[in-house]
């Protein structure tokens, strides 16, 4: 038995009449880990979680909570605690009625009761709303009690079923630096649901990709960003210029265009028809280094927004490719590439990734 | 009756027109709609006008029920004295709180099952616990009578308050299906992850959200019980009967302004009844007692 594992499910299929949400899942979460699931709707990310808490029992597989095999107990005995996507809040409760709920179901003393809520209310900024109705609160209040409410526990692992879905994009960006916070200062391992995978990138420790109630990929943020492990990785972080062709040492040759100097990738035979991704902000159009490959193409379009600036260039018919430049150097219009222009843009080859 | 005002920015020379014409229709719309103004008076009239009237002799000092003669308690303290109405009221005040504490119970565990079972069975329930809302209640009320006898049970207040119950459950649970329905199937997961067993996220999760649909249907069912006629003059025994058979029965043999009396104090009590359900959702902080009773 391993005890660094908080949780682990192994073999975990889920169906539903005859279609599977999730199928041989296997996942290992570290603990102390703020770790993501990540994946469009209907993936099987929420699934899973509510099958660690124990909402949905699997189909076949076990559900392991630090070695222990928990896979028949309800979610009562399981040392876990959800925040769930609708806060799920005891409207006739007060907050601190609401807080003190698990506590109470576990005899705890009411003194320590009432300083353990108290902390807890402290250290998710509602102090003084103690006595206040969860109908009275704003929503980003209402997310703190869910939250404050599941960590008092202490539970070995707390589960996020996209907490931050039904914020405001400035609120949740805040919410999403406060529940980072949070983790680091509780230290109990947070398996978090989302389909942002902006907001996976910038909270997890690590990221397991689903799609169609499969793993695609786990690995840190950088890990799955920067080498994707399949073409609906590369897609789905952020956005990717996706191409098809065909390998041949060192290269791919696009189906329509021209060859491209490729990174190294074990055992690929030449002549396998591939995909490769080219990230748009891993392009550049000036100042060139040695060792970068360097083509030619005409801008077909520009769009401006703040910061950056994306061109779409064309570098043979029929293939564009998105390419995203900081404005540090360019400020004025006029100072920047428009429609029609021929430009030359590179990349180092590394960069260039060959996707099976 | 707002002015209209003329369009403000717009140097149109249009708006002229079209603004005669809003003026015309205007006044039509304006002019009071006699008619419907009568048939409301009407209407308003014959459904409380006899009810005016009892109420009015019922403090009439004479006997006679067509001449009021002066003011008295007379009726009130012969009502008082009447052992027999006594008994009854004390009966239909019992009937009313076993049926309504059964039916509550029952329904609200009917409404919960309905909502939650996704079986087959479970939707043909739903439908079958309609019927009693629907069929006649002199039907109930024979059928009933009919299987006591059947099953050879003597007639009683306790059959009374079982065909009551059996009769109260629909409203009960149509009244709370649809506030069971609207609840967040979340929080009482969230109440078992946070350590309550399935029993215990009822009791603390569960149904205190639903009460207070749940005290305004058991004012409704008392209510209801209280004045029901025809399924308590089909099921109750001789001795004692409850006031609505009992008023029947002695009206039989002339009208007595004891009546009087106690259907005022019925409708009093029925006043007394319907302020309370329409109090208790305010006690929860909530507005539109109304839309409780009618269970939206």
């Amino acid at each position: 038995m391993d005890e660094t594992h908080a949780v682990r499910l192994t073999g975990v299929s889920k169906r539903f009449a005859d279609t599977y949400a999730v199928r041989d899942l296997n996942l290992d979460i570290e603990a102390g880990l703020f770790f993501s699931l990540l994946g469009p709707s209907g993936c099987g990310k929420t699934t899973s979680l509510r099958m660690i808490g124990g909402f949905t029992d699997p189909t076949e597989g076990s559900v392991l909570l630090a070695g222990e095999d928990v896979t028949a107990l309800p979610p009562n005995k399981r040392n876990v605690n959800t925040v769930f996507q609708s806060y799920a809040l005891f409207d006739h409760l007060s907050i601190a009625d609401n807080v003190a709920f698990g506590l109470k179901r576990k005899g705890v003393e009411k003194a320590e009761i009432r300083r353990r809520v108290g902390e807890m209310l402290e250290l998710v900024q509602l102090d003084g709303f103690a006595g206040r109705k969860p109908r009275t609160l704003s929503g980003g209040q209402r997310q703190r009690v869910a939250l404050a409410r599941a960590l008092v526990n202490r539970p070995a692992v707390l589960l996020l079923d996209e907490p931050l879905a039904a914020l405001d994009l400035k609120l949740r960006r805040q919410m999403q630096v406060e529940l980072k916070q949070i983790q680091r200062e509780v230290g109990i391992t947070f398996v978090f649901v989302t389909h942002d995978q902006d907001e996976a990138l910038t909270m997890s420790d690590r990221i397991c990709v689903m799609n169609e109630g499969r793993v695609e990929q786990c690995g840190t943020p950088e890990d799955v960003y920067e080498h994707p492990a399949s073409r609906f990785v590369a897609s789905f972080m952020g956005t990717s210029n996706l191409m098809t062709g065909t390998y041949r040492g060192g290269e791919v040759t696009l189906d329509q265009g021209p060859a491209l100097p490729v990174g190294p990738r074990a055992a690929i035979a030449d002549g396998t028809p591939v995909s490769v991704s080219l990230r748009p902000e891993k392009v550049w159009l000036s100042d060139f280094e040695p060792g970068m490959s360097v083509l030619r193409g005409v801008i077909r379009d520009t769009v401006y927004s703040g910061p950056t600036t994306t061109y779409l260039i064309e570098l043979a018919p029929g293939v564009t490719l998105s390419v995203l430049e900081q404005n540090t150097a360019r400020a004025r219009m006029e100072d920047r590439w428009s429609g029609g222009e021929t430009v030359e843009f590179g990349w180092r080859p590394e960069h260039c990734l060959v996707l099976a | 009756m707002t002015q209209l005002s003329p369009p403000a920015t717009t140097a149109s020379p249009a708006p002229d027109r079209p603004a005669a014409r809003t003026r015309t229709r205007r006044g039509r719309a304006d002019r009071k709609p006699r008619v419907l103004v009568a048939v409301t008076a009407l209407f308003f009239a014959l459904l409380y006008l006899p009810i005016a009237v009892v109420t009015l002799f019922s403090f009439n000092s004479q006997k006679s029920l067509t001449v009021f003669s002066g003011f008295s308690l007379r009726w009130y303290r012969a009502f008082a004295h009447d052992d027999v109405l006594i008994s009854s009221l004390g009966t239909s005040l019992r009937i009313s709180l076993v049926a309504t504490a059964g039916s509550i119970v029952l329904g609200v565990a009917l409404a919960l099952g309905l909502v939650r079972s996704r079986t087959r069975l479970g939707s043909l329930a739903g439908l079958i616990m309609l019927v009693p809302l629907i069929t006649p209640e002199i039907v109930t009320g024979v059928a009933s009578m009919l299987l006591f006898k059947g099953l050879g049970v003597t007639l009683s207040t306790g059959t009374v308050m079982v065909s009551e119950i059996t009769f109260s459950i629909s409203y009960v649970t149509v009244i709370l299906r649809s506030r069971v329905a609207a609840l967040n199937p979340e929080v009482e997961e969230a109440a078992m992850d946070l350590g309550a067993t399935r029993w215990q996220a009822v009791r603390l999760v569960t149904l205190p959200a639903l009460l207070p649909a749940v005290l305004a249907s058991a004012v409704l069912i008392f209510a209801l019980v209280f004045d029901d006629f025809v399924l308590a003059y089909f099921t109750t025994g001789v001795d004692p009967q409850p006031l609505s058979v009992r008023i029947y029965s002695a009206i039989r043999f002339g009208v007595q302004p004891t009546i009087n009396a106690v259907g005022t104090l019925m409708l009093a009590g029925s006043i007394g009844l319907i302020a309370l359900a329409l109090f208790i959702p305010r006690l929860f902080g909530r507005r539109g007692g109304l839309d409780i009773l009618s269970g939206s």
